[in-house]
């Protein structure tokens, strides 16, 4: 299938602090790809500059073949957004709101109604949208939100975290919508996430973008697959080389090698002795860990290379001083990648 | 046409605001109704007041003079002054008086021979036309009253004459004939009057300052303080469309950056325009029904309509400028009340004049509130013309365009 967006080492600096650091990636027609990545990753700024509401420092992208830089205009007509804040007039019903985006991208008459009644029924608020926005709950001012993107039917749907703060039956519903929308109409999409089960359900491809980089880039499939059957993450006072041969001869592991992290803090007891039933620990310091090595084994099945690891410890008495699992998902490898957590 | 779906957009916004409604329509209204009434006393107004007529009384031992000035005092809304000629005509080139009547020397001779005379009554250039009118009208009334009065005396005083002359037989005055004279007297002092009041303007008297009455004071003063307020408003509307996200929307959507900042601004517009349409026609119709002195527009309405609408045009800048600048709300609240309330004591339109001095001609002039109602009180109170208000209209403009350089450059849009 042909690209519908290609971005071509996109740049977005503010002043001396870089934002987004030369980013490059596309997506098919009809395709669902996500960008995924915490807090302040670079993904709304990346969004931003495609859909025009800041221009990029240098690079460019080229949007249905319209290039972002110097044909904007025409790259707007085929873009659609749902930004992550609830982009709406809260005194305003959700139709007025609906028939002034309706207008901004130049639709009149017969053909805006009949667009405002199509997503009123795709996101199944027919029957409350005369009521003004502040009335409506949280989820259903997102599925507005996601309505007020899809009026001028773009090519491209650019959805930005369009699951925060929603309940889990408003969340559902944005789901079958993306996929419908996908499905049905063959909207390509760009969806931006911190959440990676919603990017595995919904995405096809997938970007992993961390402080304004792409990390990773595939399949969701293969993404996952980096971490085979999942991370071990075991602390131990002394590792040689020997030992970590033996730990990747290990049945169900396929590697066993050493990860320079520092292993979970211990707690000192203020008084020294457990506390009684119903009252809270004195805590009187965080101590530091006491020296270890953390060893990263990479299991073909997680479960089996746990159960083998644990008995080849128990076997020579090797004490384990942290020991921390990581399934195989996309927290996981962008834990892998990263070192850090998706959601602090 | 995408600017004024935004603006329509916004329009319907703010009419779902009942307190911004209150706020920016009802509020002016109140304060101009409480102030007006409790500075009514100290800043004139006519109301019961009785206008003052200075009169020279040339004729000062005739009886006719005596009696017109009698008839003058008793019209009801005079009061006869007098002074000498040397006196009046040094007050009227002070600018101390608006106005003096004259009663010729030989006016009571004049009127007991039947012979026409004329009162003199000079006005000066800047005085009020209203009340000219008024003076005039009962000097007038006083003077035909005077007429009539001379002359049926003197037709039944032929009628006499003649009646002592005639034989017998033709002593007779039918109530047809007696009626018949009195008609055809009534009909001379109306076509033909004994004494008549010819009005003269001299153009080389000294400039008279007039001073606002409350209502010319308070009805302009806070005009443009919530013209101003309408300011604030626009660009807590910016404010709020920005942190909601709206605008990032607007911003993806294939519409110019210009035309997004016009939709912002178009309702500011509209909205003062009517602010001061409806406050200009209560303080004309309804004040006066309350016992406060109507406001009358002046002799230009072109001139007054230009003036507001630069006035619109200055506040519409400042909102722009206001969001350039602020980046809170409270910025904006703080920012604002300095642009209300601060620069419109400073520019006279909280005070009269005379409590402020000399300060006001200093200072005020930093800001376009003094210009502004500089050029509305030239209007209302001093009955001047465009060409008169150009220096202030310019004013405004600069102001104007100093607020949207300033605001455009300094905009933000992400």
């Amino acid at each position: 299938m042909p690209n519908i967006l290609e971005v071509d080492h996109l740049v977005k600096k503010y002043g001396d602090f870089e934002a987004v650091k030369g980013i490059s990636f596309s997506v098919e027609e009809g395709e669902v790809f996500g960008l995924l990545g915490p807090n302040g990753a670079g993904k709304t700024q990346t969004i931003s500059m495609l859909t025009g509401v800041i221009p990029p420092t240098s690079g460019t992208a080229r949007i249905g073949g319209y290039d972002i830089r110097t044909q904007m205009d025409q790259v707007k007509r085929l873009n659609g957004l749902v930004p992550q804040d609830l982009a709406l007039y809260p005194t305003l019903s959700a139709r007025a709101n609906l028939n002034f985006f309706g207008r901004i991208y130049g639709l009149r008459g017969r053909e805006l109604k009949e667009r405002v009644e199509d997503v009123l029924r795709i996101v199944a608020l027919t029957d409350r949208a005369d009521q003004a926005i502040e009335k409506y709950s949280g989820g259903m001012k997102r599925r507005i939100n996601i309505a007020a993107g899809l009026l001028h039917q773009p090519k491209l749907l650019f959805l930005d975290e369009p699951t925060v703060g929603v309940d889990p039956q408003s969340r559902n519903h944005i789901f079958e919508s993306v996929m419908r929308l996908n499905r049905e109409r063959g909207m390509s999409i760009v969806y931006t996430s911190h959440y990676m089960e919603e990017v595995e359900l919904l995405c096809n491809r997938a970007a992993i973008i961390d402080e304004g980089e792409i990390i990773a880039l595939d399949a969701i499939k293969n993404l996952i697959a980096m971490l085979g059957g999942g991370v071990i993450h075991v602390g131990l006072q002394q590792v040689d080389d020997a030992l970590l041969a033996q730990l990747s001869a290990l049945p169900a592991v396929k590697r066993a090698t050493l990860a320079p992290r520092p292993a979970p803090p211990l707690l000192r007891l203020r008084s020294g002795q457990a506390p009684a039933e119903g009252q809270e620990a004195e805590v009187s310091e965080i101590a530091p860990a006491p020296s270890c090595t953390i060893v990263k084994i990479e299991a073909e099945h997680s479960q089996q290379a746990l159960l083998n690891m644990i008995s080849f410890f128990s076997q020579r008495d090797i004490p384990i001083a942290s020991l921390e699992i990581l399934e195989p998902n996309l927290e996981s490898v962008f834990l892998h990648l990263t070192g850090k957590k998706l959601r602090e | 046409m995408k600017a004024l779906n935004v603006a329509w957009k916004d329009i319907q916004i703010f009419l779902r605001d009942r307190g911004a409604v209150i706020n920016l329509f009802l509020l002016p209204i109140v304060f101009i109704l409480v102030l007006s009434t409790a500075m009514q006393g100290f800043m004139g107004g006519d109301g019961d007041r009785l206008i003052t007529l200075p009169v020279v009384n040339d004729d000062a031992d005739g009886k006719a003079a005596q009696a017109l000035i009698d008839a003058l005092n008793q019209a009801g809304g005079i009061e006869v002054k007098l002074y000498d000629q040397a006196q009046a005509q040094a007050l009227l080139e002070d600018s101390e008086i608006e106005r003096v009547l004259t009663i010729p020397t030989d006016f009571t001779a004049d009127i007991a021979a039947n012979r026409p005379v004329t009162l003199r009554l000079v006005s000066h250039p800047d005085a009020s036309e209203t009340t000219t009118e008024s003076v005039l009208r009962v000097v007038n009334g006083a003077a035909r009253g005077m007429s009539l009065q001379n002359q049926l005396i003197a037709s039944f005083e032929q009628m006499g004459d003649m009646l002592g002359t005639s034989p017998s037989e033709f002593q007779v005055f039918t109530t047809e004939r007696i009626v018949a004279q009195a008609q055809s007297q009534f009909e001379r002092s109306r076509t033909a009057p004994l004494v008549t009041v010819e009005q003269t303007r001299p153009e080389n008297l000294g400039e008279r300052v007039t001073e606002p009455n409350a209502v010319q004071q308070n009805v302009p003063g806070y005009t443009i303080i919530f013209v101003f307020v309408t300011a604030q408003a626009t660009a807590f509307s910016i404010y709020r469309e920005k942190k909601e996200g709206s605008f990032r929307r607007l911003l993806a959507a294939p519409m110019s950056k210009a035309a997004l900042l016009a939709g912002k601004m178009i309702p500011n517009f509209i909205t003062g325009l009517i602010q001061i349409v409806v406050i200009f026609a209560v303080s004309i119709f309804i004040l006066p029904m309350v016992g406060l002195d109507r406001l009358t527009p002046g002799d230009d309405l072109l001139a007054l309509v230009l003036v507001s609408l630069l006035l619109v045009l200055c506040s519409t800048g400042l909102g722009i400028l206001i969001a350039a600048i602020a980046r809170t709300e409270g910025q904006i609240g703080g920012l604002g009340t300095l642009a209300l309330w601060t620069m419109g004591a400073v520019g006279g339109c909280l005070f009269p004049p005379f409590l402020l001095g000399g300060l006001l001609d200093i200072v005020g002039k930093v800001v376009p509130h003094y210009w502004a109602i500089q050029a509305y009180q030239d209007l209302i109170v001093r009955g001047r013309g465009l060409a008169d208000v150009t220096t202030e209209m310019l004013v405004l403009l600069a102001f104007s365009g100093v607020f949207f350089v300033i605001g455009l450059w300094r905009f933000e849009f992400d």
